[in-house]
């Protein structure tokens, strides 16, 4: 079981790294759209979720408020991950 | 000169682009953005504010040159100095400006011209060659020169990091793009660029512009088929849906047509490095089958993106350019030609999103409405830029005259409306 903590760190550690300026101060409540969040960045962050915990969010999920910003991001991909274990 | 003096990769490309672009009698590779003014500006207030950036930045009037490392050479006291000029309105002014070709190679990088509309506004048309800067850093620019009160970027800033790996790991990754291109030829797509040689090497572009009602509606119609952050995405599925229709009204038949969707390199919050292109290209291909409907494209589009991020394929198209930089130039500009002679893509889209919000007032006098006018290669003929302008949606729909007369773009134009409003 991954802690949703940890999720965000590692979700925060990529989007620092890959999707926004190291100068930006993106945190784990900024606003993800507000901050040129955009549609690449997206499928980029959901290979990364892929390639690092083995789940691929469902469109179903991707929501405005599901990616408001990371904290939720991450809540999201942590049921997600709950509720595939047996 | 600054010390950023080297062209990167993309940068390379759009050389050898405006290189071929002029041999087929074409313009060149540059771009325009437009600002609708609400009240005349002074040529002289202009012309000072430039004088500022000239000295700030001498990237402004470089020469590119070089052979085996092409670089921005600094410019001469004779070189010129980017042209105000001053127009009267007429209908046929902006098509006319938009096909003189811009002299980069003797340092002409850019220019404005000034255009008085009748009720005492004005157009201020500035152009620049794409090997300067991307449409992204062009936004931004155009603000710094109409707003002192913004702040001036590291005119030696660094570009992103990309990834550092041994020569041998470049090249693999590099021919994952050439790899793709090879599978695209099993259908081979066949664009409208050539279809009337005869025609005169002109673009021409007529501007769609939708209102808060229209734009909220197309928004809503993003949403429901490619979720809350695929207003791109719903944009080039309508735009290659309707290619699509266009071909089959001409009976001009495609076995697939080639989506080269540019993904901007520029961290997200940050736009230096100014004068550079960083962007790159994530090739999608459609078969006929994926085009009977917006949802089918949308599902087509979305599986080949995700493909492509699995497997490295932006990485991938930078290594590939940043390579290619280190052919000698004749070499490179032969290989662009022979891109150019076969078909590599059949529609050039850009997407930039929301224009950049320092673009408010432009020497004081507020901004009413903004257009970007992107080049378009002659090999697709056919062209869309979307973007955004004070939450309003606009496209410009390009075409050359090879592809496609002007009644034949309208109609395209008005059809691409049509379906952006009721998919």
């Amino acid at each position: 079981m991954v802690e949703p903590a940890q999720i965000e760190t590692d979700l925060l550690a990529f989007v620092q790294r890959e999707v926004f300026a190291a100068d930006a101060g993106v945190t784990a409540d900024t606003e993800l759209v507000p901050a040129g969040f955009d549609s690449m960045s997206l499928v980029r962050v959901l290979v990364f979720v892929e390639q690092t915990y083995g789940l691929w969010i469902p469109a179903s999920e991707i929501t405005g408020d599901s990616l408001r910003n990371l904290r939720a991001l991450a809540g999201t991909v942590a049921r997600l991950l709950q509720a595939r274990q047996p | 000169m600054a010390a950023k003096n080297s062209l990167n990769g993309c940068d390379y490309l759009m050389l050898g682009f405006d290189h071929e672009l002029r041999r087929r009698g074409f313009a060149g590779n540059s771009c325009q953005i437009i600002l609708e003014l609400a009240a005349p500006i002074s040529p002289d207030a202009l012309c000072r504010r430039l004088d500022t950036l000239l000295a700030a930045y001498p990237i402004l009037r470089a020469r590119p040159g070089g052979l085996l490392w092409p670089k921005w050479n600094a410019p001469r006291k004779s070189d010129p100095v980017p042209e105000i000029r001053t127009h009267r309105h007429d209908a046929e002014l902006r098509q006319r400006l938009f096909n003189e070709p811009i002299t980069s190679n003797h340092g002409e990088q850019m220019r404005f011209d000034l255009v008085e509309r009748d009720g005492g506004k004005m157009d201020v048309i500035f152009t620049w060659s794409h090997a300067l800067m991307d449409a992204r850093s062009a936004e931004y620019f155009v603000a710094l020169v109409g707003r002192e009160d913004l702040p001036m970027p590291d005119a030696n800033a660094k570009p992103p990091a990309r990834p550092r790996l041994p020569l041998r790991e470049r090249m693999k990754l590099a021919w994952k793009n050439i790899h793709q291109l090879d599978e695209f030829c099993k259908a081979a797509p066949r664009s409208l660029g050539a279809r009337r040689p005869e025609a005169p090497g002109v673009v021409r572009h007529r501007v769609e512009k939708f209102d808060a009602a229209e734009t909220e509606r197309i928004r809503a119609h993003a949403t429901k088929f490619c979720g809350p952050f695929g207003a791109a995405q719903f944009h080039s599925a309508v735009g290659v849906v309707e290619l699509h229709q266009l071909h089959q009204r001409l009976a001009f038949p495609s076995a697939s047509y080639v989506l080269p969707i540019p993904v901007a390199l520029r961290p997200k919050g940050r736009v230096d490095p100014l004068f550079s292109n960083q962007i790159i290209m994530l090739m999608i291909q459609f078969l006929p089958a994926h085009l009977a409907s917006v949802a089918d494209a949308v599902a087509e589009q979305r599986r080949q993106t995700e493909q492509g991020m699995r497997s490295g394929l932006l990485d991938s198209g930078v290594m590939l350019a940043e390579l290619f930089r280190f052919l000698p130039l004749p070499l490179y500009i032969a290989m662009v030609k022979q891109g150019l002679r076969g078909e590599i893509c059949s529609l050039f889209y850009g997407d930039t999103s929301a224009v950049n919000p320092a673009v408010t007032t432009f020497l004081g006098v507020p901004i009413e409405d903004f257009v970007h006018i992107a080049s378009i290669t002659p090999s697709p003929g056919v062209g869309m830029v979307f973007y955004y302008f004070r939450g309003l949606l606009r496209v410009t729909v390009e075409h050359s005259s090879q592809a496609l007369t002007d009644e034949e773009a309208a109609e395209f134009s008005a059809r691409l409306r049509a379906r952006l409003l009721d998919p």
